[in-house]
């Protein structure tokens, strides 16, 4: 960041500005030595000394530039992805949107009201999943995910993988009649596997595209033979269906990256205390959503998944799986607002009398128009609990009850309740590991992936040209997601809107005499831009390497594997090292010391 | 200067806190929010004057001299149910027993059945006597007239041992 200022100083000043060097005196010195000033007022020495010695050598250098591609790669079709796509594609700028299920519209496509205003959550959300698919600069690629990204900030060659649906996209109408004679049930993944639907359908009911797939695990003409079943063939009138569909690998060519692949919710599974798995009426709050949504499961109707019945308790319990140093440690920044919903739509559906309960350890209601929803819920007879229990029982008759001790009243409270929903918060997502691997963006210690600025630079990852949007950075509500996503668009559009890009000059350099040819440098880089190239030298046919100067980021691991001393970083050699070694060491040898 | 209680005019103790955080090697204690899993869940929550979220607070806050002389720290029945449950890993429990350990140091008044327990396993070697019982057709028997192998003493290198234990953890 200041190191620009310093070069464009120098620049002004009438030299190449990579004749700059910076003794960082601030960060390796004052800020690290705060406790022992005399010694690090002799370090500032040394530092400059080093520093001065070094920029004696320095050589001009000139930026490269580069043509950037104008095209994005969006991956993931959550609320995030949706609108990082539109806002790039309303720009006139091609979007190519990867999504990993058969329908866009991700989680919050699942949820059944949005706070603080109780908003339909599809009813917002559909239209923007038909603006994408009906966006003629939008190419959607669903039930595809991202396999391999070459190149660099600007070119970057893509590799999506698109698994088979076994329906043709151009045929299918979405009518269905397949899966009304399809025998095989599954559980369901869009309703939290609450209820089944058959093996052949459509992912959900506001599914974009609207277009039937195939469970391959489960379907028995695909799982076992080519002479069973085959009904849903039979009663396709489109005649879509196609057992032979194979994966398609598509390349494509984008000039940057947004990551907007969002998150998993917490499995309360691993909390064992709390019941989640053993007793049935024990549900996530993910699940809850389903369950009170009108196109879920019950239609809308809150009912308990045991015995189908109106629960006259409900008691949720916060923060689990975060603030908790056996799962994730961070805050959550949603549950309590969730649960607050949550509570607030029981209260609603259900009648007047139903008995609702919060544990809480503390309400964070940090948003606008966050505490005014808090105080909503506060009017409509809530109880809340200012403290968690310990663990939950489920008695003979089917309720549950747990101790609780509360910190207002200093008493210890037994609730007897038919429903319990944890309030478990978002997680990495599993692909997070594979995707950060293939696109060089690096992850966080919580998981999620690094911003390249906790404050400055909160849009992007370190890696040039890859954006961040929504929870896969960090958990996130719908407002903080759709906001982000614009400002990864925005950060997208300006590095395509450039035309071309000056890449950093500090790059790797071979010197061919010295080069073995023993490929070690090519297996290392970490952004594969060494190549080996066939060379005959006196009537021998040996291997070099050569760098792609576009590709290098000059990040010096070539440099130090390098047997030979061939491949160096310019400005950062042999010559420009040691002479800063002797300059260190100056005044100990001045002193007559070793 | 600082913090008192106005009810008992009582005064932190830094110092004593200080040296019940270093008998516990670790600082996870000033961890605690407050979340009162560890009083939800605890085994002996009714026998308690104070409750084990209290103890951490009062711990942390430098209010520990009345602790080493409570019977509160006796009452705890070491089920560990905080030390799995706790989110911050700042459980009560270690808190608990270092109090303890500092109470036998200052010679506080011991609960009498710890002291039976103590004398019964440098006796025995068991925690517990082993006991005649009553069957369902009402015959007393004991180990001897189901056949059951005799159990024998400890040896006196345990006892050495045991007391060599028991010097080194309460100072």
């Amino acid at each position: 960041m200041h190191e620009e200022t310093f070069r464009r100083a120098v620049a002004e000043a009438g030299l190449n500005s990579y004749l700059t060097e910076i003794v960082n005196l601030r960060e390796q010195v004052s800020w690290a030595h705060t406790h022992e000033p005399e010694k690090a007022t002799e370090k500032a020495k040394a530092l400059v000394r080093m520093g001065v010695a070094r920029s004696r050598i320095l050589e001009p250098l000139e930026k490269r530039r580069v043509s950037v591609e104008k095209s994005v790669l969006v991956v993931g079709g959550g609320i995030a992805g949706i609108q990082a796509s539109l806002d790039l594609a309303n720009a006139g700028f091609p979007v190519y949107l990867v999504e990993k299920a058969p329908s866009i519209g991700g989680r919050m496509a699942q949820l059944d009201k949005t706070f603080p205003t109780l908003d339909c959550s599809a009813c917002i959300l559909t239209p923007k999943m038909v603006d994408v698919i009906k966006h003629p600069k939008i190419t959607l690629l669903t039930n595809a995910e991202v396999t391999d990204v070459k190149g660099f900030v600007g070119n970057y060659e893509v590799t999506v993988l698109k698994k088979p649906r076994y329906v043709d996209d151009k045929k299918c109408v979405g009518c269905e009649a397949c899966a009304q004679v399809c025998p095989v049930k599954v559980p369901d993944r869009f309703n939290e596997n609450l209820t089944q639907k058959r093996a052949i359908s459509i992912y959900s009911t506001h599914a974009v595209p609207n277009i039937a797939i195939i469970n391959p695990d489960h379907c028995l003409r695909l799982k076992y033979d080519k002479g069973v079943c085959g009904k849903c063939q039979e009663a396709c009138e489109a005649k879509a269906i196609d057992f032979e569909e194979q994966p398609e690998t598509i390349q494509v060519k984008v000039g940057g990256v947004v990551l907007a692949v969002g998150s998993e919710v917490f499995d309360a599974l691993e909390m064992a205390e709390l019941g989640y798995g053993r007793f049935k009426n024990v549900i996530s709050n993910i699940e809850f959503e389903r369950i009170s949504d009108a196109s879920g499961p019950t239609g809308g109707k809150i009912l308990s998944p045991k015995n189908g019945k109106t629960p006259k308790t409900i008691a949720f319990i916060q923060c689990v799986g975060c603030r908790d140093k056996r799962f994730h440690e961070y805050c959550c920044r949603i549950g309590c607002m969730v649960t607050l919903k949550q509570a607030i739509l029981a209260r609603e559906k259900i009648n007047e009398k139903v008995k609702i309960y919060i544990c809480y350890i503390d309400m964070r209601a940090f948003g606008k128009g966050y505490d005014e929803f808090y105080r909503r819920a506060r009017d409509m007879d809530i109880d809340f609990i200012a403290g968690l229990p310990s663990e939950i029982h489920e008695s003979p008759d089917g309720s549950l009850y747990f101790d609780v001790y509360d910190k207002g009243t200093d008493k210890l409270l037994q609730i007897h309740t038919d429903l319990v929903i944890l309030g478990t918060g978002p997680v990495p997502n599993k692909d997070l590991a594979d995707l950060s691997a293939i696109l060089h963006a690096s992850r966080g210690a919580d998981g999620f992936l690094l911003e390249a600025h906790p404050k400055l630079r909160p849009l992007e990852s370190a890696a040039a040209g890859v954006f961040l949007a929504g929870a896969c950075q960090g958990p996130k509500d719908i407002p903080d997601t759709v906001a982000q996503a614009s400002g990864a668009a925005a950060k997208a559009l300006d590095l395509l809107s450039r035309g071309e890009i000056e890449l950093e000059p500090l790059k790797a350099m071979v010197d061919e005499d010295l080069c073995s040819g023993c490929k070690i440098c090519a297996s290392i880089c970490p952004f594969l831009a060494i190549e080996m190239k066939t060379d005959i030298t006196e009537g021998k046919e040996g291997a070099k390497a050569e760098v792609i100067e576009a590709v290098c980021q000059g990040c010096g691991l070539c440099s130090s594997a390098c047997p030979t001393g061939a491949i160096k970083i310019q400005q950062y050699g042999n010559k420009q090292v040691m002479i800063q070694v002797d300059a260190a060491l100056a005044e100990s040898w001045a002193k007559g010391g070793k | 200067m600082g913090l008192s209680d106005l009810m008992s005019m009582a005064k932190p103790n830094i110092e004593a806190r200080n040296k019940i955080l270093t008998r516990i090697g670790g600082k996870e204690l000033v961890n605690c929010f407050q979340c009162i899993k560890c009083t939800s869940g605890c085994t002996a929550l009714k026998l308690l004057e104070l409750k084990p979220h209290e103890i951490i607070k009062l711990v942390n806050l430098g209010f520990v001299d009345e602790l080493p002389s409570s019977d509160i720290i006796w009452t705890c029945v070491t089920c560990l149910k905080c030390v799995q449950r706790c989110p911050q890993k700042a459980s009560p429990y270690q808190v608990i027993i270092a109090l303890r350990n500092l109470a036998v140091e200052k010679e506080a008044k011991v609960p009498e059945g710890y002291l039976k327990a103590f004398s019964q396993i440098l006796e025995t070697g068991q925690v517990d006597t082993y006991q005649k019982i009553v069957t369902r057709k009402m015959e007393t028997v004991d180990r001897e007239c189901l056949k059951l192998p005799k159990i024998c003493s400890p040896r006196e290198k345990f006892q050495v041992v045991f007391m060599k234990a028991m010097e080194e953890k309460t100072g």
